[in-house]
C-alpha cells in the first residue's frame, strides 16, 4: 500500500471557486427576485418608468445568472 | 465459455448496481424541489431521470475509471469486479431500506477494494488513490457545501428579506427548477460513467477489449438506461429523509442548497477532483438549515447520515471481500457467481415480499 501527500493547491482552488460560484449564483438569482418584485410593485403603483428600470435590472441579473450557470455546465462537460 | 458466463453475470450485476445508484441518488437532485413544492414529485423524478440519461452521454471518456486509481488494474479479474459490485449493491440496498442517503460511489470503491484485497492481498490496493479520491473529498466536500449553502442563504435573506414571503417563495420555486436540473445533469455525467468504467474494466480483464479501445456504444446506452430507469422508479424513502427530515425547508433554502451543491461539484470537476453527490447535497441542506437557525437541523437524523457515510467504505469492502471468498469456494469458474447472484435475487425477493406484507417503512429517524 502506498500513501502520498494530497494536492493542497487543488483543494484550495476547489474551496475558493466553490465559495465564489455558490455566492454568485445565489446573489444573482436573489437580485432577479428582488428587482422582479420591485418592478411588479412599481407597475401596480402606476410608476411605469420605474417598473421598466427594475424589469431591465431583473433581466440583467438573470442574464448574469444564466452566464454563470452556462459556464458551470461548460466546465462540467469539459471534465472528460 | 466459463469466462464469458462470468463476464455476462458481471455486466448484469453492474447494470443492477447502476439501477440501484439511480433510485438511491434520485433524492440528491430532486428532494429539495419536491419538499418545497417547486415541482410535482412525478415531474421532478421524470426530469431527473431524463437529465441523468442525457448526462450519461455527455462525457464518454471515463477519464477517472473508478477501479484504475483504487486497485492495481493489472490484477483485476471479472471475479474481483463481481465481488466489488455485490458489496456495493448490498450496502446500497441496506441504506435505501433504512432511508439513509449514503454514497453509491464510496460503496462501489469499498466493494472493489475489499474484493481485490481478498483476492490479491494488500499489494492490489492503491492507498494513494484511496486517500486522494475518497478520504479527502469525503471530509472536505460536505463541510464546504455546508459553508457555501449557509453563506448563500444568509445573503438571500439579506437581499430579499423585506419582500413579501409569497413573492420570495414563488421566485425561488422557479429558481429550483434550474438548480435541480443542473444537479441532475451533473449526476448523470458522474455516476453513470462509473458503471461504464466498471463494465469496460471487466471486458478488458476478460480479453474482449484492449485498454486503449473506445467504450462500446451498447455499454453507454445500457448504463444510461439503467441509471435513468432507477431514477424514475425513485428512492422515495430517501427523498423523504433529504427533503423534510433533516430540516423543514423553504424554497430559498432549497435553492441555496442546490446552488451550493452544484457549485462545489462543478468546481471540483474542473480540477478533476471526484466527489460524492450525496455527501455534497446532504452537507448543503444542513448548511442552509443551520444558517437560519442551528436548532432547525434535526441533528439526530444528520448524525445517522454521517454514521452511514463513515460505515459505507468498510462495510462495502467487507461484503466485497466476503463475496469474493464465497465465489472462490465454488472454484474459479462460473459456479460461484451464479450461486451468489441466485442467492442475492432470492434474498431480495424475500425482503420485498416481507415489506409488502408488513406494509410499513423504516426511516432514518427510527
Amino acid at each position: 500500500m502506498r500513501l502520498a501527500a494530497v494536492e493542497v493547491g487543488l483543494l484550495l482552488e476547489v474551496v475558493w471557486v466553490s465559495l465564489v460560484a455558490g455566492v454568485a449564483v445565489t446573489v444573482l438569482f436573489s437580485l432577479v427576485v428582488l428587482f422582479g418584485s420591485r418592478s411588479a410593485e412599481a407597475g401596480r403603483g402606476g410608476r411605469s418608468s420605474a417598473a421598466m428600470a427594475y424589469a431591465a435590472l431583473a433581466l440583467l441579473s438573470f442574464a448574469a445568472f444564466a452566464l454563470v450557470v452556462g459556464y458551470g455546465v461548460n466546465v462540467m462537460l469539459a471534465k472528460g | 465459455m466459463d469466462n464469458d458466463v462470468v463476464l455476462w453475470i458481471v455486466v448484469a450485476t453492474a447494470l443492477a448496481f447502476d439501477f440501484t445508484n439511480g433510485f438511491h441518488d434520485t433524492a440528491n437532485a430532486v428532494a429539495t424541489s419536491i419538499s418545497t413544492r417547486a415541482m410535482a414529485p412525478r415531474v421532478a423524478v421524470g426530469l431527473a431521470a431524463t437529465l441523468n440519461f442525457v448526462g450519461a452521454f455527455l462525457s464518454l471518456e471515463v477519464a477517472a475509471t473508478i477501479a484504475s486509481g483504487i486497485v492495481e488494474a493489472d490484477l483485476v479479474t471479472p471475479a474481483i469486479v463481481f465481488g466489488g459490485l455485490i458489496g456495493a449493491i448490498a450496502w446500497n440496498l441496506l441504506t435505501w431500506y433504512f432511508g439513509l442517503p449514503s454514497s453509491s460511489s464510496h460503496a462501489l470503491i469499498g466493494g472493489v477494494v475489499g474484493s481485490a484485497f481478498a483476492a490479491e492481498g494488500p499489494d492490489a490496493v492503491l492507498g494513494e488513490g484511496i486517500v486522494e479520491s475518497v478520504a479527502v473529498p469525503a471530509l472536505v466536500a460536505p463541510v464546504l457545501a455546508f459553508v457555501v449553502a449557509g453563506l448563500g442563504i444568509l445573503l438571500i435573506y439579506r437581499i430579499v428579506g423585506r419582500l413579501r414571503p409569497s413573492t420570495v417563495s414563488r421566485g425561488f420555486r422557479l429558481g429550483q427548477i434550474l438548480s435541480g436540473s443542473l444537479f441532475s445533469l451533473s449526476h448523470g455525467t458522474n455516476d453513470a460513467q462509473k458503471t461504464m468504467g466498471i463494465i469496460f474494466l471487466a471486458l478488458v480483464a476478460n480479453g474482449n477489449l484492449g485498454p486503449g479501445d473506445d467504450i462500446p456504444v451498447w455499454v453507454v446506452v445500457s448504463a444510461a438506461s439503467a441509471i435513468a430507469l432507477g431514477t424514475y422508479v425513485g428512492g422515495w424513502r430517501i427523498i423523504k429523509t433529504m427533503g423534510s427530515r433533516i430540516i423543514k425547508m423553504d424554497p430559498a433554502q432549497g435553492f441555496s442548497a442546490q446552488g451550493a451543491g452544484a457549485a462545489v461539484i462543478l468546481s471540483a470537476s474542473h480540477v478533476g477532483f471526484p466527489l460524492s453527490t450525496t455527501h455534497v447535497i446532504s452537507g448543503a441542506i444542513m448548511g442552509a438549515g443551520a444558517a437560519k437557525r442551528v436548532s432547525a437541523v434535526r441533528w439526530g437524523v444528520a448524525g445517522n447520515i454521517v454514521t452511514a457515510w463513515v460505515l459505507t467504505l468498510p462495510a462495502a469492502a467487507l461484503v466485497g471481500a466476503a463475496t469474493f471468498g464465497l465465489t472462490r469456494l465454488f472454484g474459479e469458474g462460473a459456479a460461484g457467481p451464479i450461486v451468489v447472484s441466485a442467492a442475492l435475487l432470492l434474498a431480495l425477493g424475500a425482503a420485498l415480499a416481507r415489506r409488502v406484507g408488513a406494509g410499513r417503512t423504516l426511516t432514518a429517524e427510527g
